[in-house]
């Protein structure tokens, strides 16, 4: 066990605040490019904190995953110059690791207004023809392992995400009702958000239907294929004083990342979310039980029942039950997902948790999607082959 | 016409374990100065980065840690298999790998069932394969 850094070596938290939050359009957007997605988003981002262009001197973004200095193509195409920039590549941890670095530039004088932002084709990719559609990949051919996978017909994120979503149901008792309840929560809050790409109602019976991926898993335990983008303007808090959206501060953040690799260890059931949510939580001065919404990120079911635990929300284990409870609908305990997700709203590889976060603290929402006098969220993100973890902690300014 | 199954693309660091397996024999990096073992195959032992090790011959025992089965085919080479087993087996020896349990229904496999090594024959290779200890 790796001990924290000194307190003295802290960020002071609530010092840079989001400004302005925007998305592209979702779901099935043919014809639209990732990068003109994420443009669309960093537009609309733009337009919510009622900056100009001009006023950015700062860019962190992170491109599908062939590009090469992909924030230097976003640049190009906002037509900017800019103090502090650069491309992430930590898979869906990328996209808080672009907001906490955006503080950190920040807070060193590097920069004073940084967009952060993200978008994929992922749909468009995989539905272009009968033959991407069935081979389902979004990432070049190079990037595959050459041994000990293929050669046994083991492929693809579904079944690594499966293999601790197994051993969990082994060692705790989780259950695939309790999995099941996690993509019927998302689901449902999927049907208040007209820009979701799924619109139609989730039933248990549906679930039980649906037909197997690489079990546990089956089709709704997975996230969605999705075209879209997200992006945040971050800023100082004394200068989002100022601006036309109310700001959400940034209290918290932290990271942690399990290299020794997924299947090493008790990783898949003991992810790295710990750590760096107890970075996170120490930062902001908060704890779990402080957090008014969760927004974790749900490539797949389990890996919700997992971050639950791992965060502190209830005890190891103790996942499935505490979901079963009704702890992530609206009015539960812990009201997570509430745009409905990766698993039902779309697959932003997390940048689309973070706008949801900061909406959900502006209050911006009509009754029946707002959680009630939200003050603190936190928001996850998950990825580089499962082991890479971020964590960011919002508050209501 | 039924499309053939992946072969192993050996690196230079992996040739030695697919040579072994061949003559049936899981050979594993053992550090000689830690005497621990490590894998996949690296030059530096993963627990203290010496570069002086040896290639062990394993025991060909260990468990299940956990298992998926695939239900949909993302390679045609699988198509007559599904629904087929992947584990994670980890080897008394400490490290843990890949292979598919043979023998035995998916239905009828479980996180922690003792395994030990088979070998499939699969053209000019072999591959490590695992079935369940009764």
């Amino acid at each position: 066990m790796i001990s924290l850094p000194k307190p003295d070596a802290q960020f002071r938290p609530g010092r840079c605040a989001i400004v302005g939050a925007g998305t592209s359009r979702l779901g099935q957007v043919p014809g639209v490019s990732s990068l003109d997605l994420t443009i669309e988003a960093i537009a609309n981002a733009l337009a919510d904190s009622g900056l100009r262009p001009a006023d950015v001197d700062g860019i962190i973004c992170r491109g599908p995953d062939e590009s090469y200095a992909h924030h230097q193509l976003v640049g190009e195409r906002l037509g900017l110059n800019v103090r502090f920039s650069t491309s992430l590549d930590n898979g869906g941890a990328s996209q808080i690791l672009s907001v906490m670095l955006a503080a950190m530039a920040i807070e060193a004088g590097l920069a004073t207004t940084v967009v952060c932002g993200y978008g994929r084709d992922a749909w468009s990719r995989t539905h272009r023809s009968e033959d991407t559609r069935v081979k389902q990949r979004t990432r070049p051919e190079s990037q595959y392992a050459q041994e000990f996978g293929p050669e046994y017909g083991y492929f693809g994120a579904v079944a690594a995400h499966a293999f601790g979503a197994q051993r969990h149901m082994h060692e705790f008792g989780t259950t695939r009702e309790q999995f099941a309840e996690v993509a019927i929560a998302c689901r449902e809050y999927a049907l208040k958000n007209p820009d979701a790409q799924m619109q139609k109602p989730l039933t248990l019976e549906d679930y039980f239907k649906a037909r197997l991926i690489v079990s546990p898993f089956n089709l709704f335990d997975c996230s969605l294929r999705s075209d879209g983008a997200g992006a945040v303007i971050v800023t100082s808090a004394e200068r989002a004083r100022d601006l036309k959206a109310r700001p959400v501060l940034i209290k918290g953040f932290g990271s942690f990342n399990n290299l020794t690799g997924w299947f090493a260890d008790d990783n898949m059931i003991r992810t790295a979310a710990k750590e760096s949510g107890e970075t996170a939580y120490r930062m902001a001065g908060v704890a779990p039980s402080d957090v008014s919404t969760a927004q974790l990120y749900d490539c797949f079911t389990y890996m919700v029942i997992v971050q639950l635990e791992d965060y502190g929300f209830c005890k190891k284990g103790e996942g499935g039950p505490f979901a079963q409870s009704g702890a992530l609908r609206l009015g539960g305990r812990l009201p997570t997902n509430t745009s409905g997700g990766q698993l039902s709203e779309a697959h932003v590889e997390g940048m689309l948790q973070i706008v949801e976060g900061v909406r959900q603290l502006q209050r911006i929402y009509p009754r029946e999607r707002q959680v009630k006098d939200a003050e603190i969220a936190l928001i996850s993100g998950h990825g580089g082959n499962q082991v890479c973890h971020s964590t960011l902690i919002l508050g209501r300014a | 016409m039924v499309e053939a199954k992946p072969q192993p693309s050996p690196s230079p660091e992996s040739t030695p374990f697919w040579d072994g397996a061949k003559a049936h024999r899981l050979l594993l990096p053992r550090c000689n100065a830690c005497r621990r073992f490590w894998f996949p195959p690296s030059r530096r032992c993963v627990h203290c980065l010496s570069a002086d090790f040896a290639w062990v011959e394993s025991a060909g025992a260990g468990r299940i840690y956990s298992f998926v089965v695939f239900h949909r085919v993302y390679h045609p080479g699988f198509e007559q298999d599904v629904p087929y087993t992947v584990a994670i087996v980890e080897l008394d020896e400490g490290p843990r790998l890949i292979a598919n349990i043979v023998g035995r229904s998916p239905d009828d496999v479980r996180c922690d069932m003792r395994v030990r090594v088979v070998f499939e024959e699969r053209g000019e290779q072999a591959i490590p394969q695992f079935e369940v200890v009764r």
